[in-house]
């Protein structure tokens, strides 16, 4: 009998564990068990009202406008019928407000969302607003920061067909003037001769400028320097002399097109001189002018030299960080480009203490397509060359997307904190009927 | 001694069927709970894959695609591509043979409202190598539908003969779209003539709209005895909220009608079929179907932009059965090839006593006449679907995107 009475309390026990596991075992609805998914459904009905800007538009209404029923009809009508809403607009609130968003307007169709819901947030700005990208000032944290663009009145360009160099001049100064200190076009080659000798034009500063020859194989030549020893070896010295500013002021200079150095150009000083292809005003320096600024920018002893530095490497291709840049920078020039005058890898074992800064397209065939070369002097950096050996015509961009990749200025956006500017948009769902 | 003993077997076998009866119990409540368990993770796979296809924009390129996914690669987020979408081998219609060619066509829709959009299948992604790229394969089957949010229904009023009355009703999926502007361009052509004209009206409270094309306000048109075809498309837009819908007089002439196939999706290839196969002609055919093909690109601003297309058959513009004529290619120009639009064909049939017009359209990407896609696997008689819903966009008509999502292994936890 003692073991019967056993047993009963025994199962009396397992009956009371029984039902306390049962009792705090409680399983979900189904309705939570498969839910919909109605934070992404609010969400993606907001995105949807919002295409052309049409909620954008609406939420900065006053709460009288017929514009708030139009958008209760759309907001019911795309949700089905067992879905209930509110939507609530929430002006957010800038500078010293003790509250960061405050109640605007709400729409509803039902009391209450029940007690399964579920919201998201849409953050709106007036079209009133504007964003603006502010990048940094090349130059801001050091010396420099001058661009100087070549855009002489009184020279000719080659190896721009189809374009002038005053419509490219201008051209970059769009692409490049937000990234400098200060942008001066050099409107005449008197100008350029003067920046030459370390006068400013405008009070810029001459010293590590930018210096981009928008005359492609060209390059202008001031009036003074049409004499010896700058014409000797058919201008060469004029190159040669280019070379050492380019050294003494820690130019970058930027030859956008072909072969650098290829022609001098004056239209006035040289007006009887044609380039051999009838083009007046230009006398074809051949390939000495590259050598000779070369030697210039290394400092070396003048000695003229006919050699080529430049290879034909046919279709190239712009390098990783140029690639980068041009999502950074919004730059897009096509990444596949001819070259028929890359300058050969050879001329850094010719000019020791050339390096490359910056390869714009990745080497090829032993050239480097397009590059930026540094003289160095130890580690310091004295002149610069970028030099874009791509087949005529320019692409511009190429040259404003070499330049930003190597001085890499940094993007600021504007905030997003104008005032009464920003509305935040909440739309909770709730689910009835069913269970 | 024997008292004790049977205590002992009585207190025994009364503690095993206890013990048994609870271990019964306690086992309920743990299947219940595992079962919901697998239930919630079908829920929320369900959600997975279908932000995985709709905010993937896949790789179409080639005959055997990598990825899979929706999403128009111009834009951003829920936004879907309307070539993408024609390109789901549909199983919502039945599949359409064509012995002329000898192929199959996947059917999106055939003749409704006057609408047709039958692609190749060799154009089409199937259903099988959907669930491989989407990694689910013999393990969930699964069923996309992608239909537009409002509903623009387009009848044409029977009881009006003496010239065309159109009524429109425009439905949300909660409630009518009341006040709704409604954009519309009408076709049309008959013996005399043949226009296009756009114009604007809008909804009333109930979200119905009445045309009247009597020479009033609007150009006279009458559609009795077939004198006259048009195709009707409107779009409706109220608070951002986009739908659009249309209607097209398709009428079988005594010479037959037109079916348009797209031939090739890559070369925009489209034939021009005189009734036959699941079109059979029968023998009320009579002679030769003529027609004019032309094809309309539809930007957002709904001002349609005629592009001429190309003759790829030559000779006059005709079908005829009897004279070995079945079908007639033409081709969408290059240019226009990559922007939604439709194709508009007039057929007409002529004798000395009368003409019968019909015409026909075919959208060049889902969402520039409201068409809805099915795709994938029928859910019905399996054990537990989730299903889930986004609100999406197809070029800029709003569409609702449903995912039916269910195991194929089974839920059993015993047994």
């Amino acid at each position: 009998m003692m073991r019967t009475i056993e047993v009963l309390l025994v199962i009396i026990i397992i009956l009371g564990a029984s039902m306390i596991a049962s009792f705090f075992a409680v399983l979900p609805s189904p309705r939570e068990v498969s839910p919909l998914n109605l934070r992404r459904l609010a969400f993606t009905t907001l995105q949807v009202l919002d295409v052309n800007y049409s909620l954008s538009r609406i939420v900065f209404m006053s709460p009288n406008d017929p514009a708030w029923n139009e958008l209760q009809i759309a907001l019911s009508a795309c949700l089905p019928p067992n879905i209930i809403y509110n939507l609530t607009v929430y002006e957010v609130q800038s500078g010293n407000a003790t509250e960061l968003y405050r109640f605007k307007m709400s729409i509803s169709n039902a009391e209450s969302l029940g007690i399964a819901s579920d919201a998201a947030s849409y953050l709106v700005a007036s079209s009133n607003v504007t964003f603006h990208v502010i990048p940094e000032k090349i130059g801001t944290s050091g010396v420099g920061g001058t661009l100087y663009i070549l855009n002489c009145s009184d020279a000719r360009g080659w190896w721009i067909a189809g374009y002038t160099a005053q419509s490219l001049a201008q051209d970059l100064k769009n692409l490049l003037e937000p990234y400098f200190k200060t942008t001066v076009m050099v409107q005449n080659t008197t100008d350029f001769g003067k920046i030459l000798n370390n006068n400013t034009l405008q009070g810029e500063v001459v010293q590590n400028a930018v210096v981009i020859n928008t005359f492609g194989e060209a390059v202008p030549i001031p009036t003074e320097y049409c004499k010896p020893p700058y014409s000797n070896g058919n201008y060469a010295n004029y190159s040669y002399f280019l070379g050492q500013q380019v050294r003494r002021y820690n130019w970058t200079w930027a030859s956008i097109v072909g072969y650098p150095f290829y022609y001098v150009s004056n239209t006035i000083s040289l007006k009887d001189s044609q380039n051999g292809y009838g083009i007046y005003g230009m006398i074809k320096v051949d390939k000495p002018g590259m050598n000779a600024f070369l030697q210039g920018l290394d400092n070396e002893q003048y000695t003229p030299s006919s050699a080529s530095v430049v290879g034909d490497v046919g279709v190239v291709q712009l390098s990783p960080q140029v690639l980068d840049s041009c999502n950074y920078y919004g730059i897009y020039p096509s990444p596949n480009q001819t070259s028929t005058r890359a300058i050969q890898k050879s001329i850094l074992s010719t000019y020791p203490n050339l390096t490359v800064g910056l390869l714009i397209f990745d080497e090829k065939s032993g050239c480097y397509p397009g590059a930026l070369y540094n003289h160095r002097n130890g580690t310091k950096i004295e002149g610069s060359l970028l030099a874009l050996g791509l087949t005529r015509t320019p692409d511009i961009r190429l040259t404003a997307i070499g330049l930003l990749s190597y001085f890499k200025p940094r993007l600021y956006a504007s905030e997003y904190t104008a005032a009464n500017a920003t509305r935040l948009v909440v739309l909770q769902l709730g689910l009835v009927g069913g269970v | 001694m024997v008292s004790s003993t049977i205590d002992h077997m009585v207190s025994v076998m009364v503690f095993l069927g206890a013990l048994l009866l609870f271990i019964g119990l306690f086992n309920q409540t743990i299947q219940t709970a595992i079962l919901y368990q697998r239930h919630r993770y079908l829920a929320t796979k369900c959600s997975d894959l279908l932000d995985n296809t709709l905010l993937n924009p896949g790789s179409w390129s080639g005959s055997i695609p990598t990825s899979f996914g929706l999403q128009d690669p111009e834009f951003k987020q829920y936004t879907l591509s309307p070539f993408s979408l024609m390109r789901l081998l549909s199983s919502s219609g039945d599949r359409v043979y064509y012995d002329k060619t000898g192929k199959w066509y996947s059917n999106v829709s055939w003749g409704i409202g006057g609408g047709y959009l039958l692609l190749q299948e060799s154009g089409c992604i199937d259903y099988l190598t959907a669930s491989k790229l989407l990694g689910i394969n013999g393990t969930y089957g699964f069923q996309l539908t992608i239909t537009p949010t409002v509903n623009v229904a387009i009848v044409e009023d029977k009881s009006v003969t003496d010239h065309l009355r159109l009524n429109i009703t425009v439905m949300g999926q909660g409630s009518p779209l009341a006040g709704a502007s409604v954009n519309y361009l009408i076709f049309w052509a008959n013996s005399t003539t043949g226009d296009l004209r756009a114009n604007t009206t809008k909804t009333n409270a109930v979200g119905f709209v009445l045309l009247d094309f009597d020479g009033n306000d609007l150009p006279k048109i009458e559609v009795s005895q077939n004198q006259t075809a048009y195709t009707f498309i409107a779009r409706v837009s109220l608070g951002g909220l986009r739908g659009v819908g249309y209607l097209s007089r398709e009428t079988v002439t005594k010479a037959g009608n037109i079916i348009p196939f797209i031939e090739s999706y890559e070369n925009g290839t489209i034939l021009l079929a005189h009734k036959w196969g699941k079109n059979d002609p029968g023998k009320e055919c009579q002679g030769a179907l003529h027609f004019n093909a032309t094809f309309y690109v539809l930007p957002d601003n709904f001002s349609p932009i005629k592009s001429d297309v190309l003759n790829l058959t030559g000779g006059p513009w005709l079908v005829n059965y009897g004279q070995e004529k079945p079908f007639y290619a033409v081709q969408i120009p290059p240019e226009a090839r990559n922007e939604a639009g439709f194709l508009v064909v007039t057929y007409w049939r002529e004798d000395e006593n009368e003409y019968e017009y019909g015409m026909v359209v075919m959208p060049w990407g889902i969402g520039v006449i409201g068409l809805s896609v099915v795709f994938g696997g029928d859910p019905r008689g399996q054990e537990w679907v989730a299903t889930d819903v986004r609100q999406v966009l197809v070029g800029d008509i709003a569409y609702q995107a449903k995912f039916a999502l269910w195991s194929l292994e089974g839920f059993g936890v015993v047994g």
